[in-house]
């Protein structure tokens, strides 16, 4: 079974370039825990935003493949995002937690099991596809953007560690980051 | 005031290099968006991105990422849209400090609006005092010097600011 820990491995393995956009709460945790990186950007508040905040950094750096981390609770918490990213036609991969619950604030269930893939492309994403395994992540085809991915987790095991740097060196390593050149093909 | 007041506060916008537009409608700001939805309009040329949002608060966080990544943004709304935005401005905003200026428009600021504006009209001016968030009002005789003075005060208190808007642009 996948677990939030083994989704982000895979996706920094898969996407080693890509730009990351962590909801608040265990998503940000997590990928801090997993590996922190200057194209990390943590939200520690505005649960819902991860999507919304990702469009808006694609639409400066449509080269750069965007990625939002985002959970079953907080995607439910803001579904009107789908069609704003669907109708950007955004180069973004939308990764969805899906472990049915606010895990972050102790397990408490969400509204309810979603099929956010139906969403997704009721809204007019060009592609989705459902995980519950591990190595589905990386063997999948991301080329058709927007994208969103519902991966199907278990709870996660303890809980990863607070984001060290503060927000505004959060803003300003990514700044920095995102004004270079794009890198050249490989 | 008439169409033009529209295209000079969106020239200094883009004179002021802003390069994202996102928003939620109100009739105040129609001259506006008719110009952002219009793909051959001057501001359009000049290199403005329009995005219609479905709610104020994603429109601010898409904005945000905008200006996280270094450009200049703005968001438009009514002042009824304010109140979904104030999660991502107090958890966001001025928290990364991240400023986006805000284009809103003013409903109930006297008593002759629809009462769905009373509470929110009235309080306007001590809610944005309220979280320190600098505001100009649009003087319809200078709509550019109107929007170059609220982008000075965003740059200055590198905090969003809000461009007041009490009739129709």
């Amino acid at each position: 079974m996948l677990t939030l820990t083994s989704v982000v491995h895979e996706l920094l393995d898969r996407h080693p370039d890509a730009c990351l956009v962590a909801s608040c709460g265990y998503p940000s945790r997590e990928l801090f825990g997993a590996g922190d990186r200057p194209a990390n950007f943590y939200l520690v508040g505005s649960m819902g935003m991860a999507g919304p905040v990702a469009l808006g950094l694609a639409t400066v750096r449509p080269d750069r493949l965007l990625v939002a981390l985002d959970g079953d609770g907080s995607l439910l918490m803001n579904l009107g995002v789908l069609p704003m990213i669907a109708a950007s036609g955004a180069r973004l991969l939308h990764l969805v937690i899906d472990n049915g619950m606010h895990e972050s604030t102790g397990g408490q269930q969400t509204v309810q099991r979603t099929d956010f893939t139906a969403l997704a492309l009721a809204a007019g994403y060009r592609s989705a596809a459902r995980i519950s395994r591990p190595g589905q992540l990386t063997a999948l085809d991301t080329e058709h953007t927007p994208l969103l991915v519902q991966a199907v987790t278990g709870a996660r095991a303890g809980i990863g560690p607070r984001v060290g740097p503060s927000p505004a060196q959060l803003v300003a390593r990514l700044r920095d980051e995102l004004s270079r050149p794009p890198a050249p093909a490989r | 005031m008439s169409a033009p007041a529209a295209e000079t506060m969106l020239r200094a916008l883009t004179e002021q290099r802003f390069r994202l537009a996102t928003g939620v409608p109100c009739s105040l700001l129609k001259g506006l968006f008719a110009e952002l939805e219009d793909p051959g309009s001057a501001a359009r040329r000049a290199g403005l991105r329009y995005l219609p949002a479905p709610r104020e608060d994603s429109a601010l966080g898409v904005a945000s990422g905008a200006a996280v990544a270094g450009e200049r943004a703005v968001v438009l709304l009514q002042n009824s849209g304010l109140g979904y935005c104030l999660n991502v401005l107090t958890s966001f905003n001025l928290i990364y400090q991240v400023p986006v200026l805000l284009i809103v428009s003013w409903r109930g600021h006297d008593d002759t609006d629809a009462v769905e504006h009373d509470v929110i009209g009235r309080r306007l001016l001590p809610l944005l005092e309220l979280f320190e968030l600098p505001h100009q009002l649009l003087d319809r005789d200078d709509p550019a010097g109107s929007v170059h003075a609220a982008v000075a005060k965003m740059d200055q208190a590198r905090r969003c600011a809000a461009l007041l808007v009490t009739e129709p642009v």
